[in-house]
């Protein structure tokens, strides 16, 4: 029995040390990655410059046509991250000062998502391989439920999150297939789709009165002299519960309510996400409104 | 709770640790510990349908000691066929009753009678199919003699109960386990390593192969109108390694966890995909379940002796109830009975026990014969496995129809944002190491066993499936 347990000793400790070799080696391969996802750009990143920063969600990434930017001269990258919280966005923004990046505006997309502070699992999960490289992401998530596991136990949050950040990515890493994400300076066009959900209800839906993360994101842009732009983007018309933005209005009177900036169906690939058209119609506005030289 | 699960991992070393150090004095206290051991890893899963296994524990114990103790035939067949219509009464209402009440329904609608059944709210009991097979061998047995009921309570419920085996088998048999829970087990160091290297080969088969197979078998099968003919080829095989990886993994993990505790169970699985026709493959696939049928089914009603006719009755029945068995559907009737229509040429012209031997392969023509039937058995048994894993007879028709319409033999993009060719290399590599292993009962043994071992974890670790977590496939029969 003796020479039984240590064997199953030794098996435990194999597991330990493949697990730890593992993850060291998973998370080398993450910090060589340069062209896979927006996230592992910027944490891979030195200093950079930029006139305008774009953070939010999908609804970010689908409606700042960062070229439009560009062409008024001013640098500009779409970070918006389809399914992003302001959980993500927050972490992003802290990882680009990290970076010690120069930023002049953040135009943050401020709206559906004031209505959770949770972590949006599918986009945080790309955050995780730095965890143990970077201080902005260890602390971000120390409040997290399951931090300890994903900080202590070697190779865990490869093996719980395996399908964003598992063997497969590894791979795409090793060979170095890019993905779409950088493409556009960020910004994600959409076509219009013929069997696209043009109906949607938010009815039970509620800004947090105190948005953890956006707390963040505003005072993180006020002590770096960063102007802060935070706006609420276009929705199409068969929303039930456009009251929602009436509420965010009252509760964060400094978002402006671009809501109703675009509104036919036909600017629309679904209903919470515009075309590429809508998108450039959406931008020229915000463009004239905030950037008019 | 699962035997890939976080509480399985903690559950089995406290059992073991209980076994082995506290309650090692005896046989009836090694036994005791792991009825209440196998009690608790039963209502983990709902501990109301505890009551149903102990009723049937009671029921089969008491019958088998009637039938023995009965001095008329009368008396002796009366207990047996309490014993055998309350189990079956058991599983018939909570496994086929709303099967039986709708298809008659619908039946009765297609002749012009609307009637609307009464159907029952009742979730099917895990494990119930397992341990009333364990339970109708048993009295069987007794009946025609073949063995003594038993008469310690603790040792038979035991035997029903077990946990490694308690809710998908093996399907054990009271000739074999009980006698080894009559002796007080002896801790065997070898015994226990092979143990240790099944339960981590099974890990691999589960999480690698199974739940990753499972995840491209599940977009290809759920979204098969919009799929080429070369995706739902790879289907169809994703979901052959998919069931086998699922089904032997569990067999493998109850063998090795059974062995930790110095018990040995009947294996269930050998290497089936090897096989060089269905009557060879049938040997080697839940091998348990095969010869529980042809036991205590397929021999009572006359086996292969009797006239032409009497032996294509005898093989579609057992078929067609051994997919019946699997569950309540259409589907896996229809499985069955395409597993007849492949059985029948070969016991037709004696040619069903003709690959009894070993298989070795040489550089000749012979082999390349070998590699062919091979490969001809695997496709057959894949056809059929489109219709165990569709959802309707319809769909597993056209499923097979577009393979042959569709004509586009091209890598495909999935839903699920994978391609179609993505795990061949995998399951190539798989088939390879379970081929040149195929002598023993699992890979991991042998010389260099700890580079094995790491090779096992590693893979456990790196490549399997965790975050689209899959339950055992036959949890639900």
């Amino acid at each position: 029995m003796k020479k039984f347990l240590l064997y199953i000793l030794g098996v435990f400790l194999l597991t330990v040390l493949i697990a730890v070799l593992l993850d060291g080696l998973y998370t080398y391969s993450f910090i060589q990655s340069k062209n896979r996802g927006k996230i592992e750009t910027v944490f891979n990143s030195t200093a950079k410059k930029y006139d305008v920063v774009i953070l939010g969600s999908s609804r970010a990434n689908n409606h700042f046509v960062s070229q439009m930017f560009e062409d008024k001269g001013l640098k500009t990258f779409n970070y918006g991250m389809s399914g992003g919280h302001l959980f993500e966005a927050s972490l992003m923004l802290k990882l680009m000062i990290e970076r010690k990046y120069e930023i002049k505006n953040i135009i943050l997309e401020a709206d559906l998502n004031l209505s959770n502070d949770q972590e949006s699992e599918g986009v945080a999960t790309k955050f995780l391989p730095y965890i143990h490289c970077s201080k902005v992401i260890k602390d971000h998530f120390s409040t997290e439920e399951n931090f300890n596991e994903l900080y202590y136990i070697p190779f865990y949050r490869y093996v719980k999150f395996d399908s964003k950040i598992g063997f497969r990515e590894i791979y795409k890493i090793a060979v170095n297939e890019k993905t779409n994400a950088l493409d556009n300076l960020g910004y994600y066009p959409l076509e219009k789709h013929k069997n696209g959900n043009m109906k949607n209800n938010i009815v039970n839906l509620n800004p947090l009165p105190r948005n953890k993360y956006y707390e963040e994101i505003k005072n993180i842009c006020k002590k770096n002299n960063i102007n802060f732009i935070a706006v609420m983007t276009p929705m199409c018309e068969n929303v039930v519960g456009m009251n929602y933005f009436d509420k965010v209005k009252k509760a964060y009177p400094e978002i402006h309510n671009y809501e109703n900036t675009v509104i036919e169906n036909k600017y629309f690939s679904s209903c919470g996400h515009m075309t590429d058209e809508g998108a450039k119609r959406f931008t020229a506005k915000i463009l004239s409104d905030f950037f008019s030289l | 709770m699962f035997f890939n699960s976080l509480a399985f991992a903690i559950f089995l070393p406290i059992v073991f640790f209980l076994y082995w150090f506290v309650f090692n004095k005896t046989k009836s206290t090694q036994n005791a510990l792991l009825i209440l051991a196998s009690y608790y890893f039963y209502s983990c899963w709902d501990w109301r349908f505890l009551f149903l296994l102990v009723f049937s524990t009671f029921l089969d114990y008491f019958t088998g000691i009637q039938i023995e103790k009965s001095n008329s035939e009368k008396g002796r067949k009366f207990w047996f066929w309490l014993s055998i219509s309350v189990n079956l009464g058991f599983l018939g209402i909570f496994k086929y009753y709303n099967f039986f009440a709708s298809s008659f329904a619908e039946m009765f609608t297609s002749f012009g009678f609307k009637v609307s059944p009464f159907l029952l709210n009742v979730i099917l009991p895990v494990g119930i199919s397992f341990y009333t097979f364990h339970g109708l061998s048993y009295v069987i047995d007794i009946y025609y003699k073949r063995i003594k009921a038993e008469y310690n309570f603790i040792d038979y419920s035991l035997f029903v109960s077990y946990f490694p085996l308690l809710v998908a088998g093996p399907i054990e048999r009271a000739t074999h386990l009980l006698p080894e829970l009559k002796e007080k087990r002896e801790f065997n160091l070898e015994k226990a390593k092979e143990g240790v290297y099944q339960i981590v080969w099974g890990l691999v088969k589960k999480v690698v192969i199974a739940d990753t197979c499972a995840v491209y078998a599940n977009a290809i099968f759920d979204h098969y109108p919009s799929m080429n003919s070369f995706s739902l080829i790879m289907g169809a095989i994703y979901f052959a390694f998919q069931i086998y990886g699922d089904f032997s993994g569990y067999s493998d993990i109850a063998l090795g966890v059974s062995k930790l505790f110095g018990l040995d169970l009947l294996r269930n699985f050998n290497y089936p995909y090897f096989s060089r026709d269905i009557a060879e493959f049938w040997r080697r696939w839940h091998i348990s379940l095969s010869s529980w049928f042809r036991d205590y089914l397929y021999i009572p009603l006359g086996g292969s002796k009797g006239g032409l006719w009497i032996k294509i009755r005898n093989t579609f029945i057992i078929f067609i109830v051994s997919g019946f068995w699997h569950g309540a559907n259409w589907t896996y009737i229809v499985w069955g009975f395409i597993n007849a229509v492949y059985f029948l040429p070969l016991l037709l012209s004696n040619s069903n026990r003709n690959n009894m031997d070993s298989i070795i392969l040489k550089w000749n023509l012979d082999s390349v014969k070998v590699l062919f039937s091979i490969l001809t058995t695997f496709l057959l048994t894949c056809i059929a496995w489109v219709f165990f894993r569709a959802r309707t007879i319809t769909d597993a028709i056209l499923y097979l129809k577009r393979i042959f319409t569709n004509g586009e033999f091209s890598p495909q993009y999935l839903d699920n944002e994978r391609y179609n060719y993505e795990l061949l290399l995998m399951i190539s590599l798989f088939v390879l190491v379970e081929w040149n292993n195929k002598t023993k009962v699992e890979p991991i043994s042998g010389k260099k066993s700890w580079l094995k071992m790491a090779l096992a974890i590693m893979a456990i670790i790196a490549f399997g499936t965790y975050s689209d977590y899959k339950e055992f496939i036959y949890f639900q029969f």
